[in-house]
């Protein structure tokens, strides 16, 4: 594995008292897709909100690129290299494409090019307000914008949300590539498992926010039953093998 | 005609101030959404600052006008950084409500201070615009009009282009979309609502420097422009700086016509004068008429936290503090010295006053700054009924209180398309109306000097202040008007509290955090609307009788808009969401328990109570955003909770609110 960009250390996080997401560990290398797997409520998107810190954490720390991001706010990790493309894409309806790639902090100049390298169509629709895009190229918007931004970490939330599987299908390869030829590491949560793990290097699978289960993606892949049985958690997985 | 145009003309001077001061509303609104109503202040502030230093009132010193404007710039900016980092940044992720009240706090610290710093008197401020006069189609104008004109319009379409074009602007409007959004784009919201409120700063002092030629520099004159400028920008949507310059200079130039129209003999004269107040109420018009054209929803911002007022928590065990309430009040009645036995039953008035807003704005969630206005119509009604038709005690104030009724309905019809802080505005808008149309009025309100209130007679007994029973110290005013008083309070106190315990309390909170869903769970949110706004309106008329027969008289001035605001202010302070909120309101409200022993004991008084009230609502706001009652119910319920915080269940346990037991 490459160089680490973002360790996660025995993370525990959640809303008011209770905790969503419980001592998980994982970590990203650069040019790695790492896909977050697991059923509705494991903790995916928390984990996602905690790294981009939206959400603080209760316990344990998150480190990018071997800097300990405890304090530092939202935007500064932005700004830092962290892309997070959220559930609801993160765009503003009122701004036209072309506003979003001027959207940059202080000092950042967003690479519209290559946006539009990856996703041609965008470039067609350079003055349309993102409000009248449709989902398919809402989304294609949101990835373009955080490519552009040459990220060290990519965070994608359920880039499928809304979408015709067609579409999802066109988008994953992109993100794929992107890794490869930039280095940048990429967080993947994907509820479309085998999408996902055609693209990803590595998976981790939550269930009611504990990690169950780990592996490169081939073998994950590869051994469906103990995928959909972590699912369930881990006593489903004991049941299952009693039964079987 | 040739006469319309003139004052056509002439209104763009006041049109450029009311439009400068839109341009500032929007711009906080959008950086920071803060609908701050101290914006007018601000140009105050400025106008002041540049007014000392070219007349050398402060260190001698008498500047040339360039490096006075400089100074002057300098201040502003300064002025811009304290309001953004003491009342702003710290209210980020508060209720609008909240916000708002904080706006309302530098509004009274800003007054108060320069009271205190220049007194009462008009300045006249030096002139930096040229005096010279042009003709227009046989007119002779002064140009300062064109060139402030010119100035504000100009201030707009840099503001339109730096909003349209400018790196600083894209951000801006992103934020003001979806705050959560920007901020993982990279965005740092805080600097872009500094930046903007320190643009607003300087828009609104520059204006309230350049505006000398059309007012005079006062604490009144200039912190009340926001009223009309309010107006501007709300039919902007608080969005379009376009629109909200061209609405300002429009409303400028109607004040200027009505001005024209007033000297001519066709219009309506009360007693010997034009008719007072209409400028007033056609602002007032042209505000609800767009605003229900439009079914205008400000735009709203996606905030990291969701803002809600604070939670409404079900009363439990009314008697035991009624009971004691009411003891202790009744004998506080006779044995307190006269001063204090007044102040009680200001407090007790003031109670009154705020349970009306904890009904309205604390349950159902509509900030009406109308309802003082009310209770001014139901005390103007029991004053003319005694004085013009004989008809007294128990007849006139529920004439009084059906007045305020239907006025409060005819509010609660603009309400049911107007939500939030936009209704605030609207009401603010009607509170101004009211008392200018009305109570200014010398026919069907008091004139200037009021308008006399008899005793409230009761089978042949005095219940007045004034009434034979004189308490422990033989002075006025009677015990006996303040156990009506206390009753009243009590009573409506728990009227109050049982709405909360009953199923409308219920229905009330559903409107409250949201409408949609309370229709879909078959709430009639119109009917809920309107019940609410009329037992509020009902509680504000009956507020309005124990006023008028408190003081022996009802006059405008202690209904005016800033007085409506401050109710507010002391409402939420205390809590607006609780019946006890409304008691804490009470012994702080203007001349209740607390300034007048703050004036008796420490001296602070006048414009002193002013400045530390609003420091102190500032910080009030800050450290408990539920308010001062609030606050106490959390201690409280805190340590009767059993467990305690440190308890935590599985995901299901621990969302459950509160244990069976404690109900």
């Amino acid at each position: 594995m490459a160089a680490t960009v973002l360790e996660i250390e025995a993370l525990t996080a959640g809303y008011e008292e209770a905790a969503v997401v419980r001592d998980l560990s994982l970590g990203v290398g650069e040019g790695e897709v790492v896909a977050l797997l697991g059923a509705n409520g494991a903790g995916k998107t928390t984990t996602l909100r905690v790294i981009s810190g939206i959400v603080h954490p209760m316990a344990g720390r998150v480190v990018l690129a071997g800097q300990d991001l405890a304090g530092t706010s939202i935007s500064a990790r932005a700004r830092m290299g962290i892309a997070h493309v959220p559930e609801n894409r993160g765009l503003f309806f009122g701004l036209t494409v072309a506003e979003h790639f001027r959207l940059g902090h202080r000092g950042e100049r967003l690479d519209e090019e290559a946006a539009y390298r990856h996703f041609p169509a965008l470039a067609e629709l350079r003055d349309r307000r993102c409000g009248l895009l449709s989902g398919g190229e809402q989304q294609m918007l949101a990835v373009g914008r955080a490519l552009a931004r040459h990220p060290r970490l990519l965070l994608l939330d359920e880039l499928s949300l809304g979408l015709a599987p067609l579409i999802v299908e066109r988008l994953l390869p992109v993100v794929r590539e992107y890794a490869l030829e930039s280095g940048c590491g990429v967080l993947l949560v994907e509820q479309h498992i085998q999408l996902a793990l055609t693209v990803a290097d590595r998976g981790y699978v939550l269930s009611h926010g504990e990690l169950v289960l780990q592996d490169r993606a081939e073998a994950l892949r590869g051994n469906r039953d103990l995928l959909m049985a972590s699912y369930f958690g881990e006593r489903a997985t004991a049941t299952l093998e009693a039964d079987t | 005609m040739q006469q319309v145009l003139l004052f056509v003309l002439l209104g763009l001077g006041s049109g450029a101030l009311i439009a400068g001061i839109a341009l500032a509303v929007v711009l906080t609104y959008r950086g920071s959404g803060i609908i701050n109503l101290a914006t007018g202040a601000i140009a105050m502030l400025s106008g002041y600052a540049y007014w000392s230093l070219k007349t050398g009132e402060y260190g001698g010193v008498h500047f040339a006008t360039a490096p006075a404007l400089l100074l002057t710039l300098v201040i502003t900016l300064v002025i811009g950084v304290l309001i953004e980092f003491v009342a702003f940044r710290p209210l980020r992720t508060a209720s609008p409500l909240a916000k708002l009240v904080s706006s309302l706090g530098v509004l009274l610290v800003a007054q108060a201070s320069m009271l205190l710093a220049f007194g009462t008197d008009q300045k006249p401020q030096p002139t930096i615009l040229p005096q010279g006069t042009v003709k227009v189609f046989g007119n002779t104008v002064p140009e300062d009009r064109f060139i402030l004109a010119g100035i504000v319009i100009g201030i707009a379409i840099v503001l339109a282009v730096l909003y349209r074009w400018t790196r600083f602007g894209l951000a801006t409007r992103a934020a003001s979309e979806n705050e959560l959004n920007a901020q993982i784009a990279g965005l740092s919201a805080n600097r872009l609502s500094l930046g903007n409120t320190l643009l607003a700063s300087v828009v609104a002092g520059g204006v309230g420097v350049l505006a000398a030629s059309v007012t005079q520099l006062d604490t009144v004159s200039l912190p009340l422009q926001v009223v009309p400028a309010l107006a501007a920008a709300l039919l902007a949507r608080l969005t379009s700086f376009g629109i909200a310059c061209a609405a300002g200079l429009g409303i400028g130039i109607l004040n200027s016509l009505i001005d024209y129209f007033s000297t001519k003999s066709w219009f309506p004269t009360d007693q010997g004068v034009p008719l007072p107040g209409t400028k007033e109420l056609i602002a007032f018009l042209i505000i609800v008429l767009a605003m229900f054209l439009r079914g205008a929803a400000l735009p709203g911002r996606g905030e990291l936290v969701e803002q809600r007022l604070p939670e409404v928590p079900r009363p439990h065990n009314l008697m035991t503090p009624a009971v004691a309430f009411s003891l202790v009040c009744a004998v506080a009645l006779v044995v307190l010295p006269f001063d204090f036995r007044q102040a009680l039953v200001n407090t007790l008035i003031g109670t009154v006053m705020a349970l009306s807003l904890v009904v309205i704005t604390g349950f159902v969630g509509q900030i009406s700054v109308v309802q003082l206005s009310l209770a001014g119509a139901s005390g103007f009604v029991v004053s003319h009924m005694a004085v013009d038709a004989g008809i007294g005690f128990p007849l006139a104030p529920i004439c009084g209180s059906i007045m305020a009724i239907t006025l409060g309905l005819l509010t609660a019809v603009s309400a049911l398309r107007v939500r939030g802080v936009s209704l605030a505005v609207v009401t603010l808008g009607a509170t101004v109306a009211i008392v200018n149309f009305g109570f200014i009025n010398s026919t069907w309100g008091g004139g200037n000097t009021g308008s006399p209130v008899p005793e409230p007679h009761l089978f042949g007994l005095d219940l007045g202040p004034r009434s034979a029973f004189r308490g422990l110290d033989g002075s006025l005013p009677s015990p006996v008007f303040g156990w009506v008083a206390l009753a009243v309070t009590v009573l409506l106190c728990l009227f109050v509290a049982a709405i909360r315990r009953g199923n409308l309390g219920e229905r009330m909170l559903a409107v409250r955090s949201n409408e949609r869903a309370a229709a879909a769970a078959a709430v009639n949110v119109r009917n809920v609307k309107l019940l609410a706004f009329g037992i509020s309106s009902f509680i504000a008329g009956v507020a309005g009788s124990l006023y008028a027969y408190n003081f022996g008289s009802v006059s405008a001035d202690r209904f005016d808009a800033v007085t409506a605001l401050a109710l507010i202010a002391f409402a939420y302070a205390g809590g607006i969401t609780l019946v006890s909120g409304a008691v804490f309101a009470g012994l702080i409200s203007t001349e209740g328990l607390i300034p007048h022993a703050l004036d008796k004991w420490f001296g602070i008084n006048g414009n002193w109570f002013l400045l530390f009230g609003g420091v102190i609502l500032l910080f009030t706001l800050i450290q408990h955003p539920e308010g001062i009652a609030g606050a106490f119910y959390k201690r409280l319920h805190r340590s009767r909770r059993p467990g305690g915080r440190g308890e935590r269940g599985s995901l299901f346990t621990a969302k459950t609110p509160a244990p069976a037991a404690e109900r």
